[in-house]
């Protein structure tokens, strides 16, 4: 293993009894780097992220994070490998009874990351980041689609992690808000923040991946830089997928 | 057709005192089981889970009074408790009583409590879980003041339940209101009017519970109101 490499991807497979949804699955993550899984629903994409933090778990084969390989990580271990890796849901899951700001420092207080009241400093930030500084003391419920995700982007941000994972964030969207939480992310990029990104927005996968996997029947049928991937593939799976799709 | 009242009054304020005081112990003892065995009950612990679905099922298979009176003739050989008279009753009676009481309430209690917890979303536990924080935290912090909302509803109904069930303690001889009601009947040749009376206080004490069931509620429920 290289020094580089956050997140490595070894011979992962994992079946419910005699369906397999995903096999033989190999790939590295760097630092700052940003790799966008795409393909067909079905394929494994939300699957293969959710073992990235072991929200799946019995699978065989290897998923290694900042050295540490998750399916062996006592449960200790696995939380502290899980505040490092932020999680941003396709339905945001926002908890309905705590503030935008409680939500934000919830977690960064309850694990003493933050004191409270640096946690309430940095959750402003955030908030300011995403551009909802104004929104600190309401109810997720009395938000926007589109200002539930960018709340849910700045909860995760706040535990500080190393690498964040999209599991389709605007697949839930009214087409209108899409924009602003592709937006937010576009600037976390461009801060180097390494992401993992399912989604099924390709000129957003376009613009800010290093690396595009297409997956497609549980294995990644094809991958390469966006060039690549959108331009140059020789794999029909893909320029099908891409045709029926952009 | 009242007029015992003016003599007796102070009989049926010690019962109701006693009622009350019963049904608040068997309420939070109730809640404890509750909450201890839906614990149990929701684990990936076969056993747990299966000792909960045990002890869900005989209570509610079974007739309270059954309970009551086997919970008090157990204890009473194992729990020494001495012989000290409270509001008209041994406390070698009110005590296993109440704890009966609990254990019976806490069977309908977890299952409250689990309707309530599977209501909640999985992406809730989810999103705790991807913070970091641990299973414990997560369902304590988390899910469980989501579940209390949406059941609060049938928790009072439970405790209304509770306060009224909590009569069968007459059989092992504890002087709450029915009790006292039957015993100024007997005094009297005339079993209606003080029934009547008992009848009455179970009505306002439960009307009054669920009044303040009503207020948490809405204490609750404005959290989740739009706010700026």
């Amino acid at each position: 293993m290289t020094e580089e490499n956050i997140i490595e991807v070894k011979n992962l497979k994992k079946a419910y009894a005699d369906n397999v949804v995903l096999e033989d699955i190999s790939f590295t993550v760097k630092k700052s780097e940003k790799v966008v899984l795409i393909g067909p629903s079905g394929g494994g994409k939300s699957t293969l992220l959710r073992c990235l933090n072991r929200l799946e778990g019995d699978y065989s084969g290897k998923v290694v994070f900042e050295g540490e390989e998750l399916n062996s990580a006592s449960k200790d271990k696995l939380r502290i490998l899980r505040q490092r890796m932020g999680m941003v849901f396709q339905q945001f899951n926002l908890f309905p009874n705590k503030t935008v700001l409680e939500n934000i420092t919830f977690a960064p207080v309850k694990l003493k990351v933050d004191t409270p009241q640096k946690a309430i400093e940095h959750a402003h930030s955030l908030l300011e980041q995403v551009g909802l500084s104004e929104k600190a003391d309401a109810y997720p419920q009395s938000l926007s689609g589109g200002q539930q995700q960018r709340v849910a982007i700045a909860r995760a941000l706040a535990m500080n992690p190393e690498v964040m994972l999209f599991d389709e964030p605007t697949s839930a969207l009214d087409p209108e808000v899409v924009g602003e939480v592709l937006g937010v992310m576009e600037k976390l990029a461009a801060d180097g923040m390494t992401m993992i990104i399912v989604t099924h927005e390709m000129s957003f996968a376009q613009n800010v991946a290093d690396k595009v996997l297409f997956m497609d029947k549980g294995r990644i049928a094809d991958s390469g830089n966006p060039k690549y991937i959108f331009e140059e593939t020789k794999n029909t799976r893909t320029q099908s997928f891409l045709s029926k799709v952009m | 057709m009242f007029d015992f009242l003016k003599q007796y009054y102070p009989v049926f304020l010690e019962g109701t005192a006693q009622t009350i005081l019963i049904s608040i112990i068997g309420i939070f003892i109730g809640i404890l089981l509750g909450l201890v065995f839906v614990m149990f009950r929701l684990s990936k612990h076969k056993a747990l889970s299966y000792i909960a679905r045990v002890y869900i099922a005989i209570v509610r298979g079974t007739p309270a009074m059954i309970q009551v009176m086997l919970i008090y003739y157990t204890l009473s050989n194992v729990l020494a408790v001495p012989q000290i008279q409270f509001l008209g009753s041994g406390l070698d009676r009110v005590i296993p009583g109440s704890i009966a009481l609990g254990i019976n309430s806490g069977a309908y209690t977890a299952e409250i409590f689990r309707s309530g917890i599977i209501s909640i979303p999985k992406g809730q536990t989810e999103a705790g879980i991807s913070l970091g924080l641990s299973e414990k935290t997560t369902m304590f912090s988390i899910i469980l003041p989501q579940a209390v909302r949406n059941i609060l509803p049938a928790l009072g109904n439970e405790f209304i339940s509770l306060v009224k069930e909590s009569s069968v303690l007459f059989y092992i001889g504890v002087q709450e209101v029915t009790a006292q009601a039957l015993g100024v009947g007997g005094t009297l040749y005339n079993f209606v009017p003080p029934l009547i009376v008992a009848a009455a206080i179970y009505f306002v004490l439960t009307f009054v519970l669920s009044q303040l069931m009503q207020l948490m509620e809405k204490k609750m429920g404005r959290k989740y109101a739009q706010s700026n």
